[in-house]
């Protein structure tokens, strides 16, 4: 087993929040249960437990959820405990500080990655599913995230690299065949050059496909705008359904931007929060405002919020500011304080998140600009760029007379799956020239 | 009682090549066989040479040896195997007349130093691990300071005509049972397989109704000495086996040894019998044979293509339906050949044993399969032993895997061990665009002395070397500009990038009248075309040394005393192959197949987390 020291890290924010879990992995998981619960674990594998966790002085931490795995039916393939704090970020610190305190050698703060990592090592995961581990926490795509959470349950052989691994060996090795075998068989070098254009072919393909799924992206940008202290920031929150924006009865509370993920109807979102306009901006203001301005180009539509303060100019200099064409809504606000004689959305901020939401009409406008049919994607960034690589190798095959130099090259190929997919290695490359060809005499 | 520094035992083409080379660096030599008559014997096809074989019998010649040079003067049909895919492959093939082959290696070695003792080596002598001499039926024990055992497919020998089985070495020859005692008791040894097909009659040919395959001999050789080939040269022939050859066959598998289960022992993927061909490619309508003759004055033919271990009637009955050997008669018939060989991770890298120190091993006995196989083994093996006793200058860098062909099959052999009978192909060399056999004086030149070559051959040497600096001193003073090379109608990148007549050469059609046109000056067309390729394969030389040096810092790292049980996060499959091959550093380890990326990692991994501990 790979051993070096028990690591510990936090798998939540640390954040004010309902739970903040912890997990820890390493040989000394057992005797850190012990002096935090004064209970043996040993023979609660799997076993969801709430129990009290005390400091080192005896006072009572938390008392919470925790779970053991045994080694090695764990996610690293060490002992693992899971610890599920209440969501108190002094609570966690303290957790933290009493971890310390045990002073057990070699436990520390994990690094990024390094329980994955742990896993490959322990060949839970192999390589390319702790890739596949980190895609998925940084997706924001719902398509490679079916792909990466394929690679991740089922293994390396879902990718969809592994057939062209195979028919490079077959290129290859008819290559090779060619040159050493030129007697026992009839070879023809337009044939070979034909299949290795189809190799290409296909690799191309594959990346032409993948790169417009990956245009198709699957989060639909959306912005707040409007005169100051109009309700935005109002807004913001109820869509995401937290208290993240400030609200105040004063004109000018939102400086910076703010942005949130939020997923409505099964689509994903992502809203932007900004500093509302008005003739006299102060400093920071205006800097915030600015910065909304740039991030304009990435945005999909906006929402242009007024109230009854506001005039028609202020929205003309929004539309200008922001370079906003046909991709925007007008909303009204406070409807339940103002009457309002136009056709536009009105909302208040009594009605519901989900009617709120209906009425601006918001996933007919993610219909609008992300591709509705979520497609399969085939492959991942890792993947892609492996791709692309092998690509750059196209030119100089297609275009050499020499095959030598072509084995030469598709050898420097060969190299290049061997490093994502284990080596191949001559002995591979003959198996399959003497089951594919009749060789020798 | 005489006193050596080396014995040669066995006078196959590893024991000839071993005790001339031994003899030519001064050494005191003896070589031991079972009978004078099997000098240089070719046991089985009357030919050397091809594609991968020639690569290494060049370098043997190039070293001192002489499979090239008796296998010129006895060639009797040459063919160029990859003519058109330029010199790094091409595979020059000589149909050899054994007689004449005998005749002149029994004329050489006897007009040399070497003791020749015709005797069977019974026993090895050593005494706490260090070798003192063999012991010999007749002679009894003989002493000396290194001992080079080449004994091909004899030690426990046994061969198979379809279900009966012999002990002998090959026919005619009785299998070496007493010494293999001793190889089994000191040594891994497993059992390999290889067979031979019937030898027919030239009269009971019918070479009107067959396609003759006429002899190419284009000024090609195999000796990089021979000006030409002065013998009669005479065609082979080219027939076909048919659907009814394929049923005969078929229908009496369990008639053949090798089918009927008698022999468990691996074979060749690549010499295939012709009960495997029809086996595994039973769809084909026919598999060639070429009808080889055995001599200008033999009434032998060698059929190259039907080897098997079928029960003979049943050989004559398949023989019989192919074209044009309706009427055949067999003098003697195929057979299937099984012997001890030693695992060849037993041996150092100079071929030593790792248990006993003088102790080498050469040829069919580390598993592999080939005359010139096995006289590349000869002459390393007896390289490295004059290394050690003589301490002769001599620089062993030229077998480095990228820089030779006995420096692949030294690697692979040493490093991965068999799991049958190991032949060479250009394919195995990384750096094959390199290891070519037009440039060997190049690869080996340091080596090369006045000890190992008469003065003719060492003034060629010399001349050619001194030819070629000059033209390629001239080549680099000569510039050409983009422009330049268009109004010679020569389209390059306008780069602006002033080329040499070294670079620009890649360009040309490679003839010595463009190259006298183009460059003004005169060259012969062996050496254009070296130096033509030297010019197009430059940029690959480049390449192919970053990462042999790459892959030379992964060989630093030693795994010799790695424990990979200890390992407990490799997979079973991954712990499985690295006990079985036991790679020695990292680099190994990553040419096993199978090994990932991953597992390396680990390796690495436990390595420096133990190292960390120590320190
Ligand atoms: C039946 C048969 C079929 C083959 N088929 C093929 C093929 O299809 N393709 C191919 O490439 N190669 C083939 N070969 C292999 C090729 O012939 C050998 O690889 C090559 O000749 C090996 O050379 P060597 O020097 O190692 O041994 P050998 O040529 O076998 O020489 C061994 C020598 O050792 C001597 N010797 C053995 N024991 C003793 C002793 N105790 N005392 C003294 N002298 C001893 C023998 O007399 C002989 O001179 C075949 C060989 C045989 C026998
Ligand atoms: N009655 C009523 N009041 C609202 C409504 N929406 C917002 N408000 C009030 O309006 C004030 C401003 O709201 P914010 O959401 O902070 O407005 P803003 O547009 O973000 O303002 P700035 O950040 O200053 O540009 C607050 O006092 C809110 O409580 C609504 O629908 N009805
Ligand atoms: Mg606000």
């Amino acid at each position: 087993m790979f051993k070096s020291g028990t690591i510990f890290s936090n798998f939540t924010p640390l954040v004010k929040s309902p739970v903040i879990g912890y997990r820890i992995s390493g040989d000394d998981v057992l005797e850190i249960l012990k002096k935090l619960t004064n209970k043996n674990f040993s023979k609660n594998h799997s076993r969801v437990q709430i129990i009290k966790l005390f400091k080192r002085d005896g006072s009572i931490l938390d008392e919470c959820s925790v779970v053991y795995f045994k080694s090695p039916k764990s996610f690293t393939g060490e002992d693992v405990c899971e610890v599920f704090l209440h969501g108190s970020p002094l609570i966690a610190s303290q957790f933290e500080q009493t971890l310390k305190e045990f002073k057990i050698p070699g436990l520390r703060l994990a690094k990024n990655g390094e329980f994955s990592y742990r896993s490959v090592l322990n060949n839970k995961n192999s390589l390319k599913q702790a890739k596949a581990i980190n895609q998925i926490i940084s997706n924001d795509s719902f398509s490679s995230l079916e792909y990466n959470k394929k690679l991740l349950f089922e293994g390396d052989q879902v990718s969809g690299l592994t057939s062209l691994r195979e028919e490079a060996v077959d290129l290859f090795s008819e290559i090779t065949a060619s040159i050493d075998f030129v007697d026992d068989e009839e070879f023809n070098f337009k044939k070979i050059i034909k299949k290795a254009k189809i190799f290409f072919y296909k690799c191309h393909n594959i990346l032409q496909k993948t790169k417009n799924m990956n245009k198709e992206k699957n989060i639909c940008k959306i912005m707040l705008i409007g005169p100051v202290n109009v309700g935005k920031s109002t807004l913001f929150n109820k869509m995401i359904d937290k208290e993240r924006a400030i609200v105040t009865n004063i004109k000018g509370t939102t400086r910076d931007i703010l942005s949130n993920e939020f997923i409505f109807d099964g689509r994903m979102f992502e809203v932007f929060d900004t500093a509302g306009h008005r003739d006299k901006q102060g400093k920071i203001e205006r800097v915030g405002y600015k910065k909304a301005q740039q991030l304009s180009l990435e945005i999909d539509h906006f929402f242009i919020l007024s109230d009854k303060y506001s005039t028609k100019k202020q929205i003309y200099s929004l539309k200008k500011d922001f370079g906003i064409k046909n991709n925007y809504t007008l909303v009204e606000t406070k409807s339940d304080q103002y009457q309002y004689q136009s056709k536009n959305v009105k909302i208040n901020h009594n009605l519901e998140k989900d009617s709120v939401l209906s009425r601006l009409k918001i996933s007919l406008i993610h219909k609008k600009y992300v591709s509705y049919k979520v497609k399969k994607a085939d492959f991942n960034d890792e993947e892609i760029d492996f791709l692309e690589n092998i690509l750059q190798y196209k030119h100089d095959i297609l275009n050499e007379s020499d095959i030598l130099i072509i084995a030469q090259i598709m050898r420097n190929i060969l190299d290049d799956f061997s490093y994502e997919f284990g080596y191949i290695n001559n002995e591979d490359v003959y198996d399959r020239v003497f089951s594919n060809f009749c060789i020798g005499k | 009682m005489e006193h050596y520094d080396v014995i040669v035992i066995g006078a196959g083409h590893a024991g000839v090549e071993a005790a001339n080379i031994s003899e030519k660096y001064g050494l005191k030599t003896a070589l031991i066989t079972k009978n004078l008559s099997d000098l240089g014997k070719l046991s089985c096809n009357p030919s050397i040479g091809g594609v991968g074989k020639t690569h290494i019998a060049s370098e043997v010649d190039i070293l001192g040896g002489v499979i090239c040079k008796i296998g010129d003067k006895s060639a009797i049909h040459y063919r160029v195997l990859n003519l058109s895919k330029g010199p790094a492959v091409w595979g020059v093939r000589a149909q050899i007349d054994r007689d004449l082959y005998s005749k002149h290696i029994l004329k050489y070695i006897k007009s040399s130093k070497i003791d020749i003792i015709e005797d069977e080596a019974i026993n090895i002598l050593e005494k706490n691990n260090k070798i003192l001499g063999v012991e010999c039926v007749s002679a009894g024990k003989i002493k000396s300071k290194a001992v080079i055992l080449t004994t091909g497919t004899f030690l426990n020998g046994k061969i198979y005509f379809g279900r009966e089985v012999k002990e002998a070495g090959r026919i005619g020859n009785s299998s070496s049972k007493e010494l293999a005692k001793f190889i089994n008791k000191n040594f891994k040894t497993m059992r390999l397989k290889t067979g031979t097909p019937p030898r027919i009659y030239t009269q009971s040919i019918d070479y009107d109704v067959l396609e003759p395959q006429p002899s190419e001999n284009n000024g090609i050789y195999l000796s990089y000495f021979t000006k030409q080939n002065t013998n009669k040269n005479i065609n082979c022939y080219i027939t076909k086996t048919n659907n009814k050859t394929h049923k005969i066959i078929r229908d009496n598998l369990d008639k053949s040894a090798m089918y009927s289960g008698i022999i468990k022992s691996e074979g060749v993927r690549y010499c295939p019998s012709i009960e495997d061909k029809i086996t595994k490619f039973g769809d084909r309508s026919g598999h060639n044979i070429f009808l080889e003759p055995e001599g200008l004055n033999s009434d032998l033919v060698y059929p190259n293509g039907i080897s098997n271990s079928l029960d003979i009637d049943i050989q004559l009955k398949f023989l019989r339906s192919i074209k044009g050997l309706e009427k055949c008669e067999v003098d003697q018939y195929g057979y299937a050949v099984e012997y001890d060989s030693v695992d060849p991770r037993e041996l150092k890298l100079n071929f030593e044993t790792k248990k006993i120190e003088n102790f080498f091993l050469a040829g069919q006995i580390n598993g592999t399969t080939g005359y010139e196989e096995a006289a590349g083994q000869g002459i390393y093996a007896a390289i490295n032993a004059a290394i050690k006793l003589k301490k002769i200058k001599f620089n062993s860098e030229v077998f480095a895997r990228n820089n030779s062909y006995i420096g692949v099959l030294v690697d692979d052999l040493t490093k991965l061990g068999v799991t049958e009978p190991y032949r060479m192909f250009t394919s195995r060399a990384e750096n094959r665009l390199k290891l070519r056999t037009d440039n060997s004086y190049e690869r080996f030149g340091i080596n090369i002395n006045k000890k190992i070559f008469n003065k003719t051959e060492f003034t060629q040497i010399k001349k050619n070397i001194n030819d070629e600096s000059k033209i390629i001193k001239k080549l680099l003073s000569l510039k050409f500009s983009p422009n330049d090379l268009m109004k010679k109608n020569i389209k390059v990148k306008k780069d602006g990038k002033v080329r040499n007549g070294f670079e620009v050469l890649k360009f040309l059609e490679p003839t010595i009248e463009n190259f006298k046109t183009f460059f003004n000056i005169s060259i012969n067309q062996k050496l254009l075309t070296k130096i033509y390729f030297d010019s197009k394969y430059e940029v690959f030389y480049d390449r192919e040394k970053k990462s042999y040096e790459q892959l030379n810092k992964n060989k630093n790292m030693n795994l010799k005393n790695i424990d990979f049980n200890k390992i407990p996060s490799l997979s079973k499959e991954i712990l499985e192959k690295l006990n079985k091959f036991k790679p020695e550093n990292l680099y190994d380890a990553g040419k096993i197949s199978g090994i990932t990326p991953s597992a390396l990692f680990q390796i690495v991994k436990h390595k420096k987390i133990k190292g960390d501990r120590v320190a």
